[in-house]
């Protein structure tokens, strides 16, 4: 009895063997059929400012930390902790130091502080890691989907189950791991080849994503699941090899779901703080978030530091700021793609 | 597909012979080859980890044995012997699963909520989508400080709110009975990954099947449980199982509002001691690494049980539109 | 549109473009210098890099350099996650920079070296260094950190609340517990709506649970650190009158959910917005309220039983790990770093710098007796106000009052379980007796476990 059987269930639904089923493929994905891209009819009147009234209420209270943040982020430093929302009085924290001393104004310049680095490390590392673990977890996730083969309902397990031990005992061997890499590479190596791999750089930030993960890869099956065979007998009778198959079917209809992966690792990796944390060394190549922490330790009450909250809180907002401006931007397309799929053809 | 319906129609024999030539099937290579960036992975980064922890988890594997300055000794079943003694070790997993049962429908049938909603507002729709997803991107230490002050039992809104109608507001950051079902209540106001997945699938429902229902007189719950829930049952599956297994795995939330850096660190209520939080602080506080490797493998069991259950049982209830062997 | 192709083009051109960039931009590495005797100081833990830190910094640089050496100090904090990927890496960093808490977890694991040798080397006398922050460092006999700065804990009495409720400010202190209990009584104000709205005297357990053991005159563990004495008589009586003094607030949940709401570091703090009458806190708070909003204060030492002061030092320390490569440089770091010269040096610019900003310079202290009292002859200047210039005084003779929790196999074990007692207490789920009786089992077997 195989996982198979889960797929074998009548639906009670049209939509399968319809024509129609070409359309909106994030729909099928997820185990609709959907044929006009889902849209709803909208609530009318009544219902629809009572809902808005409902969201909104929602909304002051997944936004009031935000609005905490900035306001804090704007606040000269006795006053970041005074529990008002709108500042009594602003500061400017966001550029340099916001209250030299005339003539000690170097003193007190963050040190050593490439925040443009930073920010480029996270921005390339990020979009590189989440491009990376798209494809590859698309791929081994298309296999589990279609193909039938054996042991792969005990590859899937085994899949899973990486998911189930907790990182923190496997982190050291992990290292290792690296370490041992790091020894073999570079300049004293035996694969001298290689440019310096390993700890103290940043390959071990995406290098994994070329592997795909365990996460996205049950969550591209499950849509994968959800496109109909006929489609894919219907291009192998046309004599197509697997692979083109995969990827002139299976992966432009997954396109909601990729993106989805997308944003989601992207997110991940960009407030990420453990990995970089032990393996970078040298302050250049650290990201955004393992930077605003060494400014935590040096700048904060305990650490010897001055107590400048203000300017930690500035930072935590330029490291979370970027993440809400590309969510803010990608979801329309991912979610109303949809509806444009739908209307087509 | 055409070949899986004629093994239905054939006879059993048929369909043996056709899983005994597994492996010369051109399509068992192929799906091998699109398997393989995972496996590479998985040998290179993962297995070798993996087991290591295991093989330690029977040592008494400390920071000396890590700095070398020690062999580590092998101490059979020591370790997990302790764990059967350990109080704490009750004390962690109870909390653990309290918080999931607590947590993980909350956030499903929250998330759903929402996305319904929201997929049927006519008005700023992309505005909600991305202010709902917010709290998934707010950094701990805002969350922090937002729990301390709309929590806080005599001067937070949420207690002043709960006075207007009436409900004397519990000190939800001091008391334990309390304090998990606050941690429940800041895992279900991260919820904005969730209702994005709920919100693409129920996108995808096709409107036809809820007209169909209307016209044969099905009022709104009926169109709820017949057609919207079948026809996004992939997606809660998923959800459903993934929300476990990082309930069961929840760390990072509860350390840094309880035990971290964020607190004063003098309070560690033993009602929010949650498995993993527990194993960190054996692993890196009081580096018995051996026995924090124990208490690892004890709690990935554990989650293998859950999730094989959940397969299980979820087996009747999910469909998969496309998949069908018609 | 572009074509599909195109498309799938472009997409992996743009990763590939920043796989090539980023790593190219991020392991260009300077070549190696062809020196073939000179080494590279490797530190790691060091934080913050306020004046005080970097000018130290400057001159133990500066003598490495001189040696023909380099020093390599990254910024960022010790970390025990990254701190054990090293070792394990036999990536072992020269000279540490850590808590010296966890000095003790790491010296009693037989991960640090002793500095015995190191000290009589370079010359340094370890007898300057404060003797309770030598005990917070020493495992064995052996001392394994060089400590910095002490922290001391004072009581911070706030004149105005005193006024206002009618308390003599010298009826405010530890010696008389009976007395103690009744100006908290009258200093906390709950309003007509049973809101607590000033906070007597926060006695601060679980953290100061020890200086209220102390003022017995016990300790909660025996010196050779072998044997919790977590259950013993007075550590109950201790935490029965502290919880005592907690609950007359109406609760813990009520006195910490006020608590909370202070503004700990601002200006309207907790002494200015009269929310609280006094409390024991550690030195760098004089500083807090020097540069918040005019407050009156009076500072005072906590008092044993005897009315003898008694104190609590926390800080950092300097170690070097065993397996260092540079052993010596870091011990000629170490020097320079602690140098009386080098704190002298540091103090100035900073009362410099303080004066030039208009704020207050409430002292530095070092954790070598010697160094905090040139610090004070030398270079304090009092203030004008006399409330702070009074603290100072008090602040520069009350690390020779501190006592140090006597290390023990299982430091961290031990702490935890005491921690964990004191909030069962403190949530109402035992009493004091049944959990400081828990934690002296758990305690104990963790150090017995340890040995």
């Amino acid at each position: 009895m195989s996982a198979g059987a889960q797929e074998n269930f009548p639906t009670g639904g049209a939509g399968v063997a319809s024509p129609r089923v070409a359309h909106g493929p994030l729909g099928r994905i997820l185990g609709g059929g959907g044929d006009d891209g889902g849209r709803r009819r909208p609530f009318g009147g009544i219902k629809n400012v009572f809902f808005l009234l409902l969201l909104t209420g929602i909304s002051i209270l997944a936004l009031y930390p935000f609005v905490w943040l900035i306001s804090a982020s704007l606040k000269p430093q006795g006053d970041v902790f005074d529990n008002r929302l709108i500042p009594q009085e602003w500061q400017w924290n966001y550029t340099g130091d916001p209250t030299p001393v005339p003539g000690d104004e170097k003193l007190f310049a963050l040190p050593d502080t490439p925040v443009l680095s930073w920010m480029f490390n996270s921005v390339w590392i990020g979009l590189l890691a989440a491009l990376l673990v798209a494809m590859s977890s698309a791929v081994v996730a298309f296999a589990f989907a279609y193909f039938r083969f054996p042991g792969r309902n005990a590859l899937f397990a085994l899949i899973l189950a990486t998911m189930m031990l907790p990182g923190a005992v496997t982190m050291i061997p992990v290292y290792l791991i690296w370490n041992e890499i790091s020894l073999l590479t570079g300049e004293t190596g035996r694969l001298a080849f290689l440019p310096d791999i390993g700890v103290n750089t940043q390959y071990p930030l995406w290098v994994p994503n070329l592997f795909g993960s365990a996460f996205y890869i049950f969550l591209m099956r499950q849509f994968f699941l959800g496109i109909p065979r006929d489609l894919f007998e219907a291009a192998r009778i046309d004599g197509d090899g697997y692979f083109s198959m995969f990827r002139r079917i299976a992966l432009p209809l997954a396109k909601p779901a990729l993106i989805v992966v997308f944003i989601f690792e992207l997110q991940a990796k960009w407030f990420d703080l453990m990995t970089p944390l032990i393996y970078l060394r040298d302050s250049a190549l650290y990201t955004l978030p393992l930077g605003l922490k060494t400014i935590l330790d040096a700048q904060g009450a305990g650490g010897g530091g001055e107590g400048r909250w203000e300017i930690i809180m500035a930072g935590t907002v330029v490291t979370v700021l970027p993440m809400v401006i590309l969510f803010a931007i990608f979801q329309r397309y991912f979610i109303e793609g949809i509806a444009t799929q739908g209307r087509k053809g | 597909m055409a070949s899986v319906a004629s093994t239905e129609t054939a006879g059993p024999l048929q369909g043996a012979r056709r899983r005994l030539s597994g492996f010369r099937e051109r399509e068992t290579w192929t799906a091998y080859l699109f398997i393989l960036p995972w496996v590479i992975g998985f040998l290179a980064l993962t297995a070798g980890p993996m087991v290591a922890s295991l093989y330690f988890s029977f040592t008494d594997y400390g920071v000396q044995q890590i700095a070398g300055f020690e062999e580590t000794s092998r101490v059979g079943l020591e370790n997990y012997r302790t764990l059967l003694e350990d109080p704490k070790i009750a004390t962690s997993l109870k909390n653990t699963f309290v918080y999931t049962l607590m947590t993980v429908p909350a956030k499903m049938m929250v998330a759903l909520g929402l996305a319904m909603i929201l997929a049927r507002i006519a008005f700023a729709a992309g505005f909600f989508r991305t202010v709902f997803y917010l709290p998934d991107i707010t950094p701990p230490v805002a969350i922090g400080i937002m729990i301390l002050v709309l929590f806080n039992g005599s001067f937070g809104v949420v207690n002043r709110a709960l006075e207007l109608v009436g409900i004397p507001g519990p000190y939800w950051t001091t008391d334990p009975s309390w304090i998990k079902p606050s941690l429940a209540i800041m895992s279900v106001w991260t919820v904005g990954g969730t209702m994005v997945i709920y919100l693409a699938a129920l996108k995808a429902v096709p409107q036809h099947l809820y007209e169909a229902a209307s016209m044969d007189g099905a009022g709104p719950w009926r169109r709820f449980f017949n057609v919207t829930l079948p026809m996004i049952s992939p997606a809660l599956f998923f959800t459903f199982i993934v929300l476990t297994i990082a309930g069961l795995q929840t760390f990072t939330e509860v350390y840094t509002a309880y035990f971290g850096q964020g607190s004063t660190g003098a309070e560690s209520p033993d009602a929010a001691l949650m498995n993993v939080v527990y194993l960190f602080r054996q692993a890196f506080e009081f580096f018995n690494m051996g026995f924090a490797s124990a208490m690892a493998w004890l709690l990935f069991a554990i989650i293998m049980a859950i999730t094989a259950i959940q397969f299980v049982v979820s087996r009747r209830f999910v469909f998969y539109q496309g998949g069908d062997k018609r | 549109m572009l074509s599909r192709w195109r498309r799938t083009g472009l997409v992996l051109a743009v990763a590939a473009l920043c796989a090539v960039v980023g790593t190219s931009v991020a392991s260009a590495k300077p070549s190696q210098g062809a020196a073939v005797q000179s080494h590279t100081l490797n530190i790691y833990g060091l934080g913050g890099r306020d004046d005080v830190a970097q000018g130290r910094l400057d001159v133990a640089n500066a003598v490495i350099r001189g040696l023909g050496h380099s020093v390599n100090n990254p910024v960022g904090g010790f970390n025990d996650q990254a701190f054990l990927a090293r070792l394990a890496a036999r990536d072992i960093p020269d000279l540490v920079h850590m808590g010296r808490g966890s000095i003790g977890t790491y010296a009693a694991r037989g991960v640090l070296a002793p500095l015995e040798g190191c000290f009589r080397a370079e010359g340094i006398n370890k007898n300057e260094y404060r003797k309770a922050a030598l005990a917070e460092v020493t495992y064995k006999g052996k001392v394994y950190g060089a400590p910095e700065f002490t922290n001391q804990i004072t009581i911070i009495v706030n004149n105005d609340a005193a006024q206002k409720a009618g308390v003599n400010v010298a009826d405010i202190q530890t010696t008389n517990w009976k007395r103690l209990k009744q100006a908290n009584k009258k200093l906390l104000n709950i309003d007509s709506s049973g809101r607590l709205t000033r906070i007597g005297f926060d006695p601060k357990i679980p953290e100061f649970f020890p200086l209220w053991v102390k003022w017995f005159g016990k300790d909660m563990i025996s010196k050779d650190g072998l044997k919790a004495q977590l259950n013993s008589r007075e550590a109950v009586a201790a935490l029965a009158y502290t919880v005592g003094l907690i609950n007359d607030h109406g609760g813990w949940n009520k006195f910490k959910a006020f608590r909370d709401t202070w503004d700990f570091f601002g200006r309207n703090n907790q002494v200015a917005a009269d929310q609280v009458g006094a409390w024991p806190m550690e030195s760098f708070y004089y500083n807090v309220l020097a540069e918040g909003n005019r407050v009156n204060i009076t500072a005072k030492y906590f008092t044993n039983r005897k009315g003898g002061p008694i104190t609590m030092i926390s800080g950092n320390a300097w170690a070097i790990p065993k397996g260092s490569k540079n052993p010596g440089l870091a011990c000629k770091y170490i020097k320079a770093l602690q140098a009386d010269s080098s704190w002298l040096k540091v103090a100035k610019e900073r009362f410099d710098l303080r004066k030039r900003q208009g704020r207050a310079f409430t002292g530095l202290y070092t954790a070598k007796t010697t160094a905090d009292v040139k610090i004070y002859e030398d270079i304090y200047q009092p203030m004008g106000n006399r409330d702070f210039d009074d603290a100072v005084s008090l602040l520069v003779r009350a690390p020779r009052y501190a006592f140090a929790i006597p290390l023990s196999p299982a430091s961290s074990e031990f702490r935890q379980a005491w921690i964990d007692a004191i909030n069962r207490v403190l949530e109402g789920r035992q009493t004091p007796r049944q959990a400081l009786d828990q934690a002296q089992r758990e305690a104990q077997a963790a150090i017995d476990k340890a040995k």
